[in-house]
């Protein structure tokens, strides 16, 4: 799950850097650049994106090309909005650094503020 | 009987009362984990008062002459007397703590679970998305305008953030919001967030359990503020909340939320220099043991007043 995750994303980099659409060929050969990995693999990884929503093909011959759907910046708010909507967070998987807060814990917050603060 | 009505009577006061003088302790100007590991105690002290209550009950006469009355608690047996009121109330009382816990174990688990897939869900969004930069935690960079920053749970946790802090702020001011970040990592503030929801889920009716999870959720910030402050600064902390909220996602940043923010800006205001962190964890140690005992002791040593005002 971990690896394919990774994947998936060192993929989407190949995809943003390219200047045309890619076969699953290309993409596999940009990637052994630094790492040894089946045709498959690449093929599955591909297959999902496209599933996903995350890349667009197109049929050439006997094989797809694949190209990103969206830019890097898009892919972005995507995945934020994917995250930040999720309806609420009653397990605490998420901290935010300037969250919104409930009406009881903004309540909470005011009376543990040093009173002298408090009337000011 | 006595005994143990005592101690349900204080761990019922301590449920009903605790929050006020806890909410005081964190309005001092100490550590807020402190608070934290003070109420979560707190909670631990009232349930295990009541665990301890039932097993008075169930002791014939509690327990006070255990081995002369042995014998007494044998020939019950042998004779299948009636137990007596304080033992049916006492067997009652077990299953009822031991219902209360369980409810607990299985609540946790199930939360737990939950986060781990929606982090798993997560993690998967955003790794496609994002740069990622290694590190303990590693940072997971999205090309996005608008300052943000949060963190994801786990072992081990990330911090996600947006290009738009390096655009918006300055470096102090980018290094502030990570440092604060990386804090609700290091002290597993998503751990304590989640055992408060568990106890409020479970023991819903006493106020300290009710409020543990909005009080939590409010303390680890300020925590998180504090540890940022040791090593940003103030002014980098304050002016990093100021511009992060104020570019808050429309739809999602609520005017609640601002008031939030605003509380802890204000309190940032009275930040003064920290104590060592040495100190800071025994404090931590004594405001736990005395918040976990202090239920039984003041039941016990209510009981011991009434007796010796009763000789007297």
């Amino acid at each position: 799950m971990h690896g394919l995750g990774e994947l998936e994303a060192a993929v989407m980099e190949v995809l943003w850097r390219a200047p045309a659409p890619m076969k699953v060929r290309d993409v596999l050969d940009e990637l052994n650049n630094d790492r040894n990995l089946a045709y498959t693999t690449v093929m599955t990884v591909l297959d999902n994106l496209h599933r996903k929503g995350w890349v667009d093909r197109e049929r050439d011959g006997k094989a797809f090309r694949y190209e990103a759907a969206v830019s890097r910046t898009e892919a972005a708010a995507k995945a934020l909005r994917e995250v930040l909507t999720a309806s609420g967070d009653p397990e605490g998987a998420l901290l935010h650094f300037a969250r919104s807060a409930s009406e009881r814990e903004t309540e909470l917050l005011r009376k543990a503020l040093p009173r002298k603060s408090r009337k000011t | 009987m006595t005994v143990a009505a005592a101690l349900l009577l204080t761990a019922g006061l301590v449920g009903v009362l605790a929050p006020r003088p806890l909410l005081r302790l964190a309005a001092r100007d100490v550590d807020p984990t402190l608070s934290i590991v003070a109420w979560l105690a707190s909670a631990v002290g009232v349930v295990a008062t009541l665990t301890l209550a039932v097993a008075l009950l169930l002791v014939p006469d509690h327990g006070t002459h255990l081995l002369s009355r042995m014998h007494d608690c044998w020939s019950y047996l042998e004779h299948g007397m009636t137990p007596s009121v304080e033992a049916a109330g006492g067997v009652a009382g077990l299953v009822l703590v031991t219902a209360l816990l369980a409810r607990l174990a299985v609540v946790s688990a199930r939360a737990a679970r939950r986060r781990a897939r929606t982090r798993r869900e997560h993690l998967a969004t955003l790794r496609t998305a994002a740069r990622q930069e290694p590190g303990s935690p590693s940072t997971l960079w999205l090309d996005h305008d608008e300052p943000l920053a949060f963190t994801l749970a786990g072992t081990p946790g990330v911090v996600v953030a947006t290009e738009g802090l390096n655009r918006h702020l300055t470096d102090d001011q980018v290094a502030a919001v990570l440092t604060h970040e990386r804090a609700h990592l290091a002290g597993r503030h998503h751990l304590l967030v989640a055992a408060s929801e568990a106890i409020a889920t479970v023991l819903p009716f006493l106020p300290l359990f009710r409020h543990a999870p909005a009080a939590v959720r409010a303390l680890v910030e300020l925590a998180a503020d504090a540890a940022a402050v040791r090593a940003c600064g103030v002014d980098a902390v304050r002016t990093a909340l100021l511009k992060v909220s104020q570019h808050g996602t429309p739809g999602t940043a609520l005017a609640m939320g601002e008031d939030a923010v605003e509380v802890r800006l204000e309190r940032l205001a009275g930040v003064r220099r920290h104590r060592s962190p040495l100190l800071g964890r025994v404090l931590c140690v004594a405001a736990g043991t005395t918040a976990m005992a202090l239920p039984t002791v003041a039941g016990l040593g209510g009981l011991l007043v009434l007796v010796a005002l009763g000789c007297l």
